[in-house]
């Protein structure tokens, strides 16, 4: 136990000092607090053109039937938390691999192995150095994000919006760690961490990018700009009814998504921050009614990548690469 | 043989051994020739939705879908060639660049009657060639699998939209080349020569659409063109700034005019200077590499 908790505060004393470490959070934040201000300004932009719309209506003596654009604070969080959802799970293959590849590459493992260590002390240090580093970098985004809403977005935030965000951050904090595993596996599995790093890489892209992106463009709703119901001047009640009609496709297309483990942590995330319309302004068992699955399965995913790494990280499987 | 041409060819024979380009590759054309089966099952879908819409009395719209060009199947290739394509263009730029420098065979080449320039210019010939294949094969896949889904080949005019799809396709992702191949030249290590590019990709694909048009990340990997971004106020400003650095956005939309979306508007000619000013700067950027760069240690 001790040698666990002397390898996770080397560790984490090492990624405090290391500059790209550094360089790459203060770009996911300052992407993240660029994308919260972009959403509070299109909503400016919103309001002053219903309102100049309103003016124009009221001086020619129409009615008005409209209602003016509504403010739901949490979802001016949608593309920051997409960020965090693409370039941060990037982030965190990085900070995953670079775990394993500093000792390779400085040639310490041998000298760290040397110590009377548990057979798995050493991968144990670094998968706790990892969750304790993304508890922390995300408790600090979440917490600038949360200032920048209050500050420049000009928010109004209540005690369960805190809550929401409290849930949405650990959420971020399981995906990105699950991410950090993954890549320290990989890294501790092949012959050069290199390697292990374009692999991690790969299996980035098709879980958070082209299983995704096959998903949504098989939407039916997503074929044509603004939405085919819009197009169509169907209401929500009629296209829950239209859509009846093909529950085997959906069903196949949510299949088709739900493989990959980021849409397992945007479905929840998007859910609690009421970014999807069906949850906002829900009581939070409502949401919790509606996405726990979803929740549970990140949760697996994170378990089966901590022990991919635990059985990774061993000394034999170590030193016989290096 | 001339040592230009047998760079060239050094470089095609080193790029065809190396395993994880290939797997990339394998990604790359296996979503390729599924974006058609893809495309279908959505239009298919979408007209089955729209009729039985129509069937109950809920809309008076013509069918969106009701006259699909072929070339409609070919829409999510634009995507794949936006990620696996340009990430497989990085990773491809950086193992070339970072081959010589671990083998240390760099040395032992500048020794020879090759300038620096005529070495990096012939190794960027050589993957240019190399990546002119893979699309080739991807624009064939492409065709047989649009066919396959439609019942006929495309007419040629459909066919000739389709080649210069891809021809601006190899110029797009040539720039990524250069940009994987100047990491890699300048780089200390090899994983800052692969993280580098890669963050400059996320930012150019990702970040700059959103500055200038509030659009969110993941709706930017759909291929239907967006709604017409807002033109007033401070995005009107910002989409000034960063529309001609959105290169992605700027790939997809002269990729949308050239597969005819009947909501894609304007002409293709901005689209594609910038994209020919993104490759020339790239390029400029490498050849001009000097010796010394070259002859850098690595750090791991």
């Amino acid at each position: 136990m001790t040698s666990l908790i002397t390898l996770c505060g080397k560790e984490l004393r090492d990624l405090s000092c290391n500059r790209s470490v550094r360089l790459l959070i203060a770009f996911l934040a300052v992407v993240v607090v660029l994308s919260v201000l972009v959403a509070a300004a299109d909503f400016r932009t919103k309001t002053a053109d219903y309102t100049s719309y309103l003016a124009a209506l009221k001086a020619s003596g129409g009615a008005v039937n409209a209602p003016p654009p509504d403010l739901f604070p949490l979802q001016m969080l949608r593309a920051g938390m997409e960020y965090l959802e693409i370039v941060g799970s990037l982030f965190a293959v990085i900070l995953g691999y670079g775990l394993i590849a500093k000792e390779k590459n400085n040639g310490t493992l041998e000298l760290l192995f040397t110590r009377p260590l548990g057979r798995h002390s050493f991968a144990a240090g670094k998968i706790l150095a990892a969750l304790v580093i993304w508890t922390a970098v995300t408790a600090a985004l979440f917490a600038v994000i949360t200032a920048t809403l209050l500050i420049a977005g000009n928010a109004p935030l209540t005690g369960t919006d805190f809550i929401r965000l409290i849930i949405a951050a650990a959420h971020t904090t399981i995906y990105l760690t699950l991410w950090s595993l993954a890549a320290l596996a990989l890294a501790a599995l092949t012959r050069s961490p290199a390697t292990g790093l374009v692999l991690a890489l790969v299996l980035w892209l098709v879980v958070v990018l082209v299983i995704p992106q096959i998903g949504d463009t098989m939407d039916p709703d997503n074929q044509i700009p603004g939405g085919l119901f819009a197009s169509l001047q169907i209401d929500k009640a009629h296209e829950h009814a239209v859509m009846a009609n093909f529950t085997g496709y959906e069903t196949s297309r949510d299949l088709i998504e739900q493989t990959s483990l980021t849409k397992q942590y945007e479905r929840p995330l998007f859910a609690w921050l009421g970014i999807k319309d069906q949850y906002n302004q829900q009581s939070p068992a409502f949401v919790w009614a509606g996405t726990f699955n979803h929740t549970l399965w990140l949760l697996a995913g994170f378990a089966a990548a901590a022990a991919a790494a635990l059985l990774a990280g061993t000394r034999d499987k170590l030193l016989r690469k290096a | 043989m001339s040592p230009w041409a047998a760079t060239v060819g050094h470089e095609l024979r080193s790029a065809g051994r190396e395993r994880l380009p290939q797997l990339l590759l394998m990604i790359f054309i296996g979503m390729s020739a599924a974006s058609a089966f893809i495309g279908s099952a959505a239009k298919a879908t979408v007209t089955e939705v729209y009729n039985s819409a129509a069937g109950q009395g809920l809309t008076n719209a013509a069918n969106p879908f009701g006259n699909v060009p072929p070339l409609y199947y070919a829409r999510n290739t634009v995507i794949y060639i936006l990620l696996i394509g340009a990430l497989l263009a990085i990773v491809i730029g950086v193992q070339s660049a970072m081959r010589d420098r671990r083998a240390r065979t760099i040395d032992l080449v500048l020794t020879r009657c090759l300038s620096p320039a005529g070495y990096l210019g012939a190794k960027m010939t050589g993957i240019g060639l190399g990546l002119l294949a893979v699309l080739g094969a991807s624009a064939l896949i492409s065709v047989l699998c649009i066919s396959a889904v439609t019942g006929s080949i495309p007419a040629p005019d459909q066919l000739l939209r389709l080649l210069a799809l891809f021809g601006v396709a190899w110029l797009f992702l040539l720039f990524f080349v250069a940009l994987g191949t100047l990491s890699g030249l300048h780089a200390s290590s090899y994983t800052t020569a692969l993280l580098v590019p890669i963050v400059i990709w996320s930012v150019i694909i990702f970040v700059l659409p959103l500055l200038g048009t509030a659009a969110h990340p993941v709706s930017l990997l759909n291929p239907v063109t967006p709604p017409a971004a807002p033109q007033t106020g401070i995005f009107a400003l910002t989409r000034s700034l960063t529309g001609p650095l959105s290169l992605g956005e700027q790939f997809k939309h002269v990729a949308a005019i050239l597969l005819k979306d009947p909501q894609a508007t304007g002409t293709m000619t901005g689209g594609i200077t910038v994209i020919l000013v993104f490759l020339a700067a790239g390029i400029s950027a490498v050849v001009l590499t000097g010796r010394t760069s070259m002859r850098k240690e690595l750090h791991d």
